[in-house]
């Protein structure tokens, strides 16, 4: 009877001391429950209702009703899908390729290069589209100005076309992003076994065949990694449009995101801004774990391969 | 017939050239900023990259006139607390998980990674009824604790593979020592990942300083509002003045830069040493 009383106490002690160490644990769980699993069943409820916050009523799927029957939500689609089949590819190949250059055929400057080619995803995108704006601008912007001597005349600001302007706010996205696939890059080639180049240089792979089918093959963590961090991005796009043309001209530029702030904060209406959410939360879920299963993609930015 | 050596020079010196002349191209949005910010009136509205004279009455006129200051602390108070949450958060989620080993702490970690699909855009509408629900609109807190929370799995997914790569044998001894938990944390966990805290103290500084979307809406009163979101009210308010309105936008750029060149090694050396990895 006392043996087992202290023996229960013991336990207790152990499982209070055990339970004392999920404290190391509870902040991060708070901060997701509150901040990040809270709001998303929220959203999701609230997607279900037609109304303001105060007077809502039930209205089922009514809400994905009159958004999937909006245009301008397939021109939406229709302009992310660009997106990302435009920017991601071509991010990958600009930044891979000067991360070879850079890494392999550079040493005194090599900080320098990685510093410069690094400094667009570190300057405000705000400041970043401004100054996008005043290229772009007709008149006095220097695209025309410049692209004029090589052949190419603009009628007017390419932000300004419906025809142009989403194209025109791909350019600046690639602009500002490249440097970061060029970095994840970098760190895949610098992790590079020795042996293996070593051993491909002996078989004799130089140069652009060492690149092409040795080098580019063993990066592909990195790719898959840049590939799913791109699509996450695509959808989340929003400062760049919101600021050089809010969408416009005439909605011909409209993503996810200046689509969910209009109805939301400029509409004032929550049940289609809801559906809205959840849409593209749906949409990122299914290309994530679609290419997670697909290409064992993985969420944190790979480069070498542990053990 | 060239000697090998001799071609590896040539060729090192094509690479740095084209190197050099791709640059200049992609640094051209930066030096136009820059250059307009030096113009006079007269030459503002010039469609070239570069005129001539400079001056920096510009700068001196957009310093003075606006409380950049202020408008600087803002930012500052939200990243630098972001920043220490998600550190401080993040490693110890990262012991339970790597050192401790905690049941169910795997299922926790795998949950609170979907964050990582989750985009932003999809966020805005509830963060915003949610900060308004608690009051927090126009506050600091208001975007420190989102940020974290949305920065927190990132940093977690980092410092928990560099806890799992260290030497066991240093938490065996450690506990052979008489350390409790948190000691192991403090003085042996944290020191061993120095390179990974490094790395995500910089990612994080530069995610949150630069964050637009959740800062547009949290923010509308201008005492509060960060650099992030001022040039649009700067835009209208120099309309007819580019000179002075591309000064500004160069004094809103170049905190963050000039702190990135500062710690680009760092930060660097820390990707390397396999910040990023599976």
């Amino acid at each position: 009877m006392r043996a087992g009383s202290a023996v229960a106490a013991v336990k207790r002690r152990s499982a209070s001391r055990a339970s004392k160490l999920y404290l190391f644990a509870l902040p991060a769980t708070l901060l997701f429950v509150v901040f990040i699993a809270y709001p998303i069943l929220w959203v999701a409820g609230q997607s279900l209702y037609v109304g303001t916050t105060g007077g809502a009523v039930f209205a089922g799927l009514a809400n994905y009703i009159t958004v999937l029957g909006d245009p301008t939500f397939w021109t939406v689609v229709r302009n992310m899908f660009l997106w990302g089949v435009i920017t991601i590819p071509v991010q990958m190949l600009i930044g891979g390729l000067l991360a070879y250059f850079i890494e392999r055929h550079t040493h005194a400057l090599r900080g320098f290069f990685r510093t410069m080619f690094f400094l667009p995803v570190v300057t405000s995108v705000s400041v970043i589209s401004l100054v996008w704006v005043q290229i772009y601008a007709p008149y006095y912007g220097i695209a025309q100005e410049y692209l004029k001597d090589v052949g190419i005349v603009m009628v007017t600001s390419p932000i300004g076309d419906p025809k142009t302007a989403i194209y025109a706010l791909i350019i600046v996205n690639i602009w500002q992003w490249t440097g970061f696939s060029m970095l994840m890059y970098i760190a895949g080639i610098a992790n590079l076994p020795g042996e293996v180049l070593d051993a491909a240089r002996i078989d004799g792979a130089k140069g652009w065949r060492l690149a092409v089918h040795v080098i580019v093959p063993m990066l592909a963590p990195a790719t898959k990694s840049l590939l799913l961090l791109g699509v996450i991005g695509t959808l989340q796009t929003f400062p760049i449009v919101h600021l050089m043309t809010g969408g416009g001209p005439n909605r011909a530029s409209e993503v996810f995101g200046t689509f969910i702030f209009k109805q939301s904060f400029v509409l004032g209406d929550t049940g289609s801004g809801a559906a809205l959410s959840v849409i593209v939360l749906v949409i990122a879920l299914a290309l994530s774990l679609i290419q997670i299963a697909a290409l064992g993609a993985r969420l944190s930015p790979a480069g070498r391969q542990r053990p | 017939m060239m000697t090998p050596l001799a071609r590896n020079r040539i060729r090192g010196m094509v690479i740095h050239a084209v190197l050099f002349i791709v640059l200049g191209f992609w640094m051209v949005p930066q030096i136009y900023m820059l250059s307009i910010g030096l113009r006079t009136p007269a030459q503002a509205f010039d469609a070239e990259l570069f005129t001539w004279p400079v001056t920096f009455d510009n700068f001196v006129t957009v310093i003075r006139d606006n409380p950049l200051g202020a408008i600087f602390l803002n930012s500052l108070i939200i990243t630098v607390a972001t920043v220490v949450i998600v550190v401080a958060v993040s490693s110890l989620f990262a012991f339970a998980c790597a050192i401790l080993r905690l049941k169910g702490s795997i299922f926790l970690y795998t949950t609170l990674l979907t964050t990582l699909m989750v985009p932003l855009a999809s966020m805005v509408l509830p963060l915003a009824i949610l900060l308004q629900n608690f009051g927090w609109v126009n506050t600091y807190i208001g975007l420190i604790l989102p940020y974290a929370a949305l920065g927190v799995p990132f940093a977690m997914v980092i410092l928990k593979s560099f806890m799992e790569d260290a030497p066991h044998e240093l938490f065996e001894a450690a506990r052979v020592d008489g350390c409790n938990a948190w000691q192991t944390y403090w003085h042996v966990a944290l020191p061993l990942v120095r390179p990974a805290l490094v790395f995500v103290t910089i990612w994080q500084f530069i995610v949150t300083w630069n964050e637009f979307f959740l800062a547009l809406i949290v923010l509308t009163k201008s005492e509060m509002k960060t650099l992030t979101i001022v040039p649009m009210q700067y835009s209208g308010l120099y309309m007819a003045n580019p000179g002075a309105l591309f000064a500004i936008l160069t004094l809103i750029a170049l905190p963050l830069i000039l702190l990135y060149v500062l710690v680009q090694r760092a930060f660097v050396r820390g990707l390397l040493a396999g910040a990023v990895k599976g």
